[in-house]
């Protein structure tokens, strides 16, 4: 079941959004979550209610790495991210915002 | 009041390394003897946290880092003079330099006798494509505190909690412990602002719980990541877990001391 967040999300947010949404997957369910522009994609997420895995918001704990399965992202610091787990595509949705307007699936559950 | 035990205790000869577990040590103010004595700094690292780890490549915790002189790093000789003649106790005499030099083990069985002056550097930067160079001291190499403490039933709940076993190793404690406490796993946390007396002569105070990163996801023997277990540290336990010291009186520890609060 995909569950949809923040149906009111003010508009005056949406002016520069590259996405409207993006989907987000945790703990098996499936998310569609507004992101407003500027946020991070963790910020949308928290602010949707989902209870993301997060710590630091820094870049730094690495708590919030997740899977970018679809989508163009760039991250402000991958301090967390080794070599290896960004072959993988991993991400840190506390740094992510997106970059195009390719629909963008952040997995949790990777 | 006793409130638990030491059940083994660990050094880290170099930061990020495998660690070793030692049968007693000496503590100091700056933490344990011969703990992070080593650090492979980063040129393009986090100005804040400049240091290579497995943070940076997994396999960097199986490297296995031991002292050519281990014995001279567990007591200092002057330790027994140091408690007697002079109050609250004087920190004692550390070896000379040479008695710190590691021997250093790849996971793929290369042998380096001098990491900071043969090849090892360079053959590092090779393998992972960055500037590195060797930083050393006598005091410890720490991100945060003097002292880390984790206890054997916060490992045991949290495998529980996830359903896989998670080896206590994971997270690079100095002291392992075994509370009295049998209702509150992490009764470590119930600690902060606490003194503990641990054996005969080391005095702590427990000032916070540990924030954790991504060390804690690396398997301490295949460097594996299970993210699942950050994930649920961060979801379910604030993102903490074990708790950092510092010291008020130094001394020696044994494993099997009984812990006493103050």
């Amino acid at each position: 079941m995909t569950e949809h967040h923040r149906d009111n999300l003010s508009d005056e947010l949406s002016a520069e959004r590259l996405v409207e949404t993006f989907r987000l997957t945790l703990d098996g369910k499936e998310h569609i979550v507004p992101i407003a522009a500027e946020e991070t994609l963790l910020q949308a997420a928290l602010a949707a209610g989902i209870d993301a895995p997060h710590n630091c918001t820094k870049g730094r704990c690495g708590s919030c790495m997740s899977k970018l399965r679809n989508g163009q992202i760039s991250m402000a610091s991958t301090q967390a991210l080794s070599p290896r787990n960004k072959e993988r595509g991993y991400v840190l949705a506390c740094q992510s915002r997106p970059s195009s307007s390719v629909p963008i699936w952040l997995d949790f559950d990777f | 009041m006793e409130i638990g035990k030491i059940d083994s205790v660990w050094r880290y000869p170099v930061k990020g390394m495998r660690g070793e577990e030692v049968p007693h040590i000496y503590t100091s103010y700056t933490g344990l003897m011969g703990d992070r004595i080593y650090g492979v700094v980063a040129a393009d690292g986090d100005p804040g946290h400049p240091w290579h780890t497995g943070r940076n490549q997994e396999e960097f915790l199986l490297y296995k880092a031991n002292y050519q002189s281990s014995d001279k790093l567990l007591l200092p000789d002057n330790l027994d003079a140091s408690y007697s003649e002079w109050e609250p106790g004087i920190d004692p005499l550390y070896p000379d330099s040479d008695a710190f030099k590691v021997t250093v083990e790849t996971p793929d069985g290369v042998i380096y006798d001098d990491i900071e002056g043969g090849t090892f550097i360079t053959d590092l930067e090779k393998l992972t494509g960055r500037s590195l160079r060797i930083h050393t001291t006598q005091r410890g190499i720490f991100d945060a505190r003097p002292v880390s403490i984790f206890s054997l039933s916060a490992a045991a709940k949290l495998s529980e909690e996830l359903n896989m076993d998670i080896d206590k190793r994971r997270f690079r404690a100095n002291f392992y412990v075994a509370w009295n406490n049998q209702d509150d796993p992490f009764y470590e946390n119930s600690l902060v602002g606490k003194t503990l007396k641990i054996g005969e002569w080391l005095e702590v105070v427990i000032v916070e719980r540990d924030p954790r990163c991504t060390m804690i996801t690396l398997d301490p023997d295949t460097a594996e990541a299970t993210p699942k277990l950050l994930q649920h540290v961060s979801r379910k336990h604030d993102g903490d877990a074990g708790v950092f010291a510092a010291v008020l009186r130094r001394g020696r520890v044994n494993k099997g001391d009984s812990i006493f609060l103050k």
